[in-house]
């Protein structure tokens, strides 16, 4: 095992280094001069020098690549355009939140795609398995931008259980479930497709394990049927739950960007939103890399749990 | 049942000229989700192009009197937008753009995918040199990618496609790799190399039939989150520009009248919701009818073709 934990942490430095030159060599889609447009038309060519200089446009583009990864190991994603601080400031404080989004929304769905699936398996082809596949199918098909306006609408507008934006009330900050109540409508948002996708994977498998002859074999040795679904079925359908949940990971971190945007939890995603409006590159850079840092982190760290489980499985 | 013998007999060679199109046909007509799923797809399609003679009004006319007003309002069944604009003729209006914008980057990645990844299965250097390549576009979240390519690409409908064509090039090439390497292994293509065929014919006449069946499947799966994927570019900013109608526009318009006019934001997701829905139906029953494994089955019950086990 630590074996494996070295080789795939080796493994990820190659993809690090390609993930932060794919963001680097981005910049170069902008198009025309990355400064001209950041400052706009108007302004005065000494300026636009002044910042061609800044963002070390004038240097060979290896170079460039090599100084702005050295300065990334330092931390230091540059400047950001709109608001004149350091990005890395910015984003350090804002990385804890979205990770606070993306751990609700990660719990909800595996608690609620792990319970929905053992649901819907034990009562395979009965009304409330079908309305469960109705309603993933539905669920999977919403995009997170509606469904988060759709929650927003109903439960607080209409009836203002939640809060409609924001991590803390404002004029008394502070806890725990206050955090957890405002986070409630963004979370389920971003988890809704997730939830679904994991739930129909899951139930495939889990109904997979129920036709195989040993579970057959199990059962006609006189053991109970609660036995049998909750201990064998659960057990051995575990792999492709865990394997599922994993990979949904990804999606975790698109979603969340239109959840933070809806709900203006105060994450990187908004930022990110922010940055775009504003056209403030270094800033857009700096959150695509750190979302797309987190997410190999993050896919790291699945592959270790899954790795795991089947250690216990042998 | 005693002429089942006969029928494994004989089957499997008059299969041999059916076309693809019979199995997605005789696999839409045998699951009757599909059979919805596909008519949802033809109302939807069938409105988008003649958008200008079904809508009621011009999507870009205001009536400034009547605007906000909600669905059922005479004359404008599903409503008023911020502008006064007619809300039902928008999303009619909004289903071109919208699934313009969300297909034609599933058509043009699997155009690029397709001999790319036959090329990287055949030439092992340059396949791993690719491989390696989207590798490093696998370590982005799909929809990360998406927005950060447009972000700086600047917005329009132009760069929103290119970069989703972009995004799905690592997927796509992916899938058509995996295909070609398994058809690479098999007896005639081994035939074709030993009668001396030159390499791009091989590729490209005999194997690229096979291929291009999986680069399908794949494609129908992935389609309804392209269409997600699009609109949700367009609701930031980065896609197709106002006062276009599109859906993602209309319900980031909504966004700040959620109080006294929620139907701008909800319906064109509902609209979304649907055509995505009827995709995914539609994708389950193509899946089974372009995979070789599960066709036979498709061929010989005329009835429901799916294993017991599944849905998914």
């Amino acid at each position: 095992m630590p074996r494996f934990v070295l080789m795939r942490l080796l493994q990820m430095i190659p993809v690090m280094l390609g993930v932060s030159f794919v963001v680097f060599i981005s910049v170069y889609l902008v198009p025309g001069d990355v400064a001209r447009t950041v400052l706009g038309q108007q302004a005065s060519d000494t300026a636009v020098q002044a910042l061609r200089e800044e963002l070390g446009l004038n240097r060979p583009l290896l170079v460039q690549y090599g100084i702005w990864l050295w300065d990334l190991l330092h931390f230091d994603l540059g400047f950001s355009i709109s608001q004149r601080v350091s990005v890395s400031t910015l984003l350090g404080e804002k990385i804890l939140n979205s990770l606070i989004l993306m751990g609700f929304s990660l719990f909800l769905v595996i608690t609620l795609s792990f319970t929905l699936s053992v649901y819907s398996a034990t009562h395979f082809r009965k009304i409330g398995d079908r309305l469960a596949i109705f309603g993933t199918l539905v669920m999977a098909s919403a995009p997170t931008f509606w469904l988060g306006i759709l929650l927003l609408y109903v439960f607080s507008i209409k009836f203002p259980f939640f809060p409609t934006s924001g991590m803390h009330n404002f004029y008394n900050p502070g806890g725990f479930w206050e955090v957890v109540h405002h986070a409630t409508l963004p979370a389920i948002a971003t988890a809704a497709s997730s939830i679904a996708i994991v739930t129909r994977v899951t139930r495939s498998a889990m109904i997979d394990v129920i036709t195989k002859t040993y579970m057959t074999a199990l059962r006609s040795r006189g053991i109970r049927r609660r036995r049998l679904n909750y201990v064998h079925m659960v057990r051995n359908a575990l792999p492709s739950f865990v394997n599922i949940s994993g990979l949904q990971v990804g999606y975790l971190f698109g979603s969340a960007i239109f959840s933070e945007i809806i709900f203006n939890w105060p994450g990187i995603g908004l930022q990110l939103y922010d940055a775009i409006l504003q056209r403030d590159v270094p800033m857009i850079q700096g959150c695509s890399l750190v979302i797309a840092l987190m997410f190999v982190i993050s896919n790291f760290l699945s592959d270790y749990i899954v790795r795991s489980l089947d250690a216990i499985k042998r | 049942m005693q002429s089942n013998a006969e029928v494994i007999g004989a089957k499997p060679q008059a299969l041999k000229s059916r076309s693809s199109l019979y199995f997605i046909w005789r696999g839409i007509l045998a699951d009757r989700y599909a059979l919805v799923g596909s008519l949802i797809l033809s109302l939807v399609a069938l409105a988008a192009l003649l958008a200008p003679w079904i809508a009621p009004f011009d999507p870009t006319v205001s009536f400034p009197r009547l605007r906000l007003q909600g669905i059922g309002t005479p004359d404008h069944l599903l409503g008023l937008d911020h502008q006064g604009r007619d809300m039902l003729s928008r999303l009619i209006w909004g289903a071109r753009t919208t699934l313009f914008a969300g297909i034609t980057p599933v058509f043009l990645s699997a155009l690029c995918a397709i001999p790319l990844g036959l090329i990287a299965a055949w030439n092992e250097k340059f396949g791993s040199v690719i491989m390696r390549v989207m590798d490093v576009l696998f370590a982005f979240p799909m929809v990360l990618l998406a927005i950060m390519l447009a972000a700086f690409m600047g917005p329009g409908m132009v760069n929103m496609i290119i970069a989703l064509t972009i995004v799905l090039l690592p997927y796509n090439t992916r899938v058509v790799y995996v295909a070609a390497q398994q058809e690479r292994n098999s007896s005639y293509i081994e035939a074709a190399i030993a009668s001396a065929t030159p390499t791009p014919k091989i590729l490209f006449v005999e194997m690229l039939p096979n291929v291009v069946a999986a680069s399908i499947v794949y494609s129908t799966t992935i389609v309804g989150n392209i269409i997600i994927t699009a609109a949700g570019l367009s609701f930031l900013g980065l896609g197709v520009q106002a006062p276009t109608a599109e859906w993602g526009i209309i319900t980031s318009d909504g966004r700040q009248y959620l109080f006294n006019a929620a139907h701008i934001s909800l319906l064109p997701g509902i609209a979304i919701m649907v055509v995505v829905v009827a995709f995914n139906l539609l994708g389950d029953t193509l899946r089974d009818a372009l995979d070789p494994r599960t066709r036979l089955s498709l061929a010989r019950n005329k009835s429901v073709p799916k294993s017991d086990t599944g849905d998914n």
